[in-house]
């Protein structure tokens, strides 16, 4: 199973591919397309194991990288220990096969599996132990290279974030290499997470329809070569895989153009929602929301920006200093749920937001979860909750550089040389459902 | 202090030609005194870090984490 971060279905499936995908275009030709719908948030965690474990981000308690115990305001990312259900790898495991695992965020601090793993970007640096077995990461390294996890987005050198994720990609398509050709496995799941990179560094260069599209000698080269790199290097690995490897070509989320970000904070700040003890002109634009800066009596709501926003109520019983009292809790969610629907953009112009309790999205709501998750004119602005800026639509990402916001739809297609699948394209598919898919085709 | 459990035995079964290459490395080799010490050693090695109390990521390692991630726009 390939995993690649990020890839939009129009990529894959349509021409958008600047003539990258050739060969893994023509496999999947042969076989079965779907449209991957990914979970609520559409973000690569908790999406790629909600894809792996079939359970939704509700159910997993995972609803972002990072997440607030009740009552505390600073956060908590996740590892690989708060997937508390088994993974595809692990039934595979269970059930005899030998397994092979490699980048799936988030699998840091590597377990105990049925074959081998190789922990993904979450890893806080290659000093660590980030491979099962333990003495695997030495044999790794004197064949491939030290371990690169991630790449580092610098917003003026573009030159160099691309020679560093070239580099990444080369890494892991070595370390993949490797491992898929010199150790015994029946199960191989890979995410690379260069193909997100690359979009979120380089979108507006190469996706024509981006709002600020820019034709550039070099940046608008870099998408397509990172495909081009990875289905020529694919193409020379598959010609080793034994004749009835059934291929599975994945992501966890699609991608689009970012049209700009909206600063959530201060929104909440001008609905009277959120208070400050000083005058927020007085801010530095960006300026991170601390807890010290907030007038907690008399504040109702603060937010969290990201891909997606997630909106706390400072509930009394619940919160530090909390002032809204729990018999309006329901009544303070619905109003600010009206109120975050009705945003408008910078010209007026109606978006289509969605604001949503976690119940109202999850069969089950465990973990630390927010009291709303919102999306700002279905995903194509970023919600940005830093504060001190002079207005709330920003051109440009609060964090450094990003073209890129995420779409709901990823893909899943299917390449199986035995031919006993139905060809052609088959719709949707839904991101919890992705388990059970492939378990199927592994004991059809 | 040795809990009770932690002296029971039980018996496991293994092949045949593993156990035979086990036994041959330990006879050759030394290191360990039997197939059963070096089948527990192994274990408790591989089991070490699954079973520790703080199985997640040290303060450090996750402000690591988290600026990355800030850097990368996910938080
Ligand atoms: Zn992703």
């Amino acid at each position: 199973m390939l995993g690649l971060d990020s890839l939009p279905p129009s990529v894959l499936y349509e021409d958008m591919d600047g003539g990258g995908f050739t060969y893994i275009r023509r496999l999947i030709e042969e076989g079965q397309k779907w449209l991957m719908r990914t979970c609520h948030p559409p973000i690569t965690v908790p999406a790629w194991m909600v894809m792996f474990t079939g359970k939704t981000p509700g159910e997993l308690g995972i609803y972002g990288f990072r997440h607030r115990r009740p009552g505390e305001f600073d956060y908590y990312i996740v590892n690989s220990s708060f997937i508390k259900t088994p993974t595809l790898w692990d039934d595979a495991g269970k059930k005899g096969l030998k397994v092979g695992v490699y980048g799936v965020p988030p699998t840091y601090p590597p377990r105990l599996v049925h074959g081998f793993m190789v922990t993904d970007f979450t890893t806080p640096g290659p000093d660590k132990p980030y491979t099962f077995p333990p003495w695997l990461r030495r044999e790794l390294e004197s064949r491939t290279g030290p371990t690169v996890f991630d790449i580092v987005y610098r917003s003026h050198d573009k030159d160099r974030v691309a020679r560093d994720l070239f580099h990444m990609l080369e890494n892991h398509l070595r370390q993949v290499e490797y491992l898929a050709t010199r150790k015994q496995w029946d199960l191989f799941v890979y995410v690379e997470i260069s193909v997100d990179r690359a979009h979120h560094a380089f979108w507006k260069y190469f996706d024509k329809n981006h709002p600020r599209y820019e034709y550039h000698p070099m940046y608008s080269s870099v998408i397509p070569k990172v495909y081009k790199r990875i289905d020529e290097w694919f193409e020379k690995l598959h010609r080793r895989l034994p004749k009835d490897t059934i291929i599975v070509v994945a992501s966890d989320h699609g991608v689009k153009p970012m049209k700009g970000a909206f600063t959530i904070n201060q929104w909440l700040i001008e609905q009277g929602y959120l208070k400050l003890k000083e005058d927020t002109t007085t801010l530095k634009p960006g300026t991170d929301l601390r807890r010290d800066l907030i007038d907690w009596e008399h504040t109702i709501a603060w937010a969290w920006g990201g891909y997606y926003s997630r909106v706390f109520i400072n509930l009394k019983g619940r919160e530090k200093q909390g002032a809204v009292d729990p018999k309006y809790y329901e009544e303070t969610l619905r109003q600010l749920k009206r109120d975050l629907e009705r945003i408008r953009g910078p010209n007026g112009e109606r978006w289509d937001n969605k604001a949503y309790t976690p119940q109202e999205l999850y069969p089950e709501v465990r973990g630390d979860a927010p009291d709303l998750m919102v999306y700002l004119d279905d995903l194509w602005w970023r919600p940005a909750g830093t504060i001190g800026w002079q207005t709330n639509y920003l051109p440009e990402n609060d964090r450094g550089p990003d073209d890129a916001v995420h779409d709901w739809l990823g893909v899943l297609a299917v390449y199986d040389l035995e031919d006993t699948l139905p060809k052609g394209f088959m719709g949707e598919i839904r991101a919890e459902k992705v388990k059970e898919f492939i378990e199927q085709l592994i004991y059809q | 202090m040795v809990h009770k459990d932690m002296t029971e035995k039980v018996s496991i079964e293994i092949k045949r030609d593993l156990y035979d290459k086990a036994k041959k490395f330990i006879e050759e080799q030394g290191g360990f005194s039997s197939v059963e010490e070096l089948v527990e050693f192994l274990l408790e090695e591989v089991l070490s870090s699954e079973e520790s109390e703080e199985r997640g990521l040290s303060k450090e390692d996750e402000e690591k984490v988290k600026e990355r991630l800030r850097a990368l726009g996910y938080i």
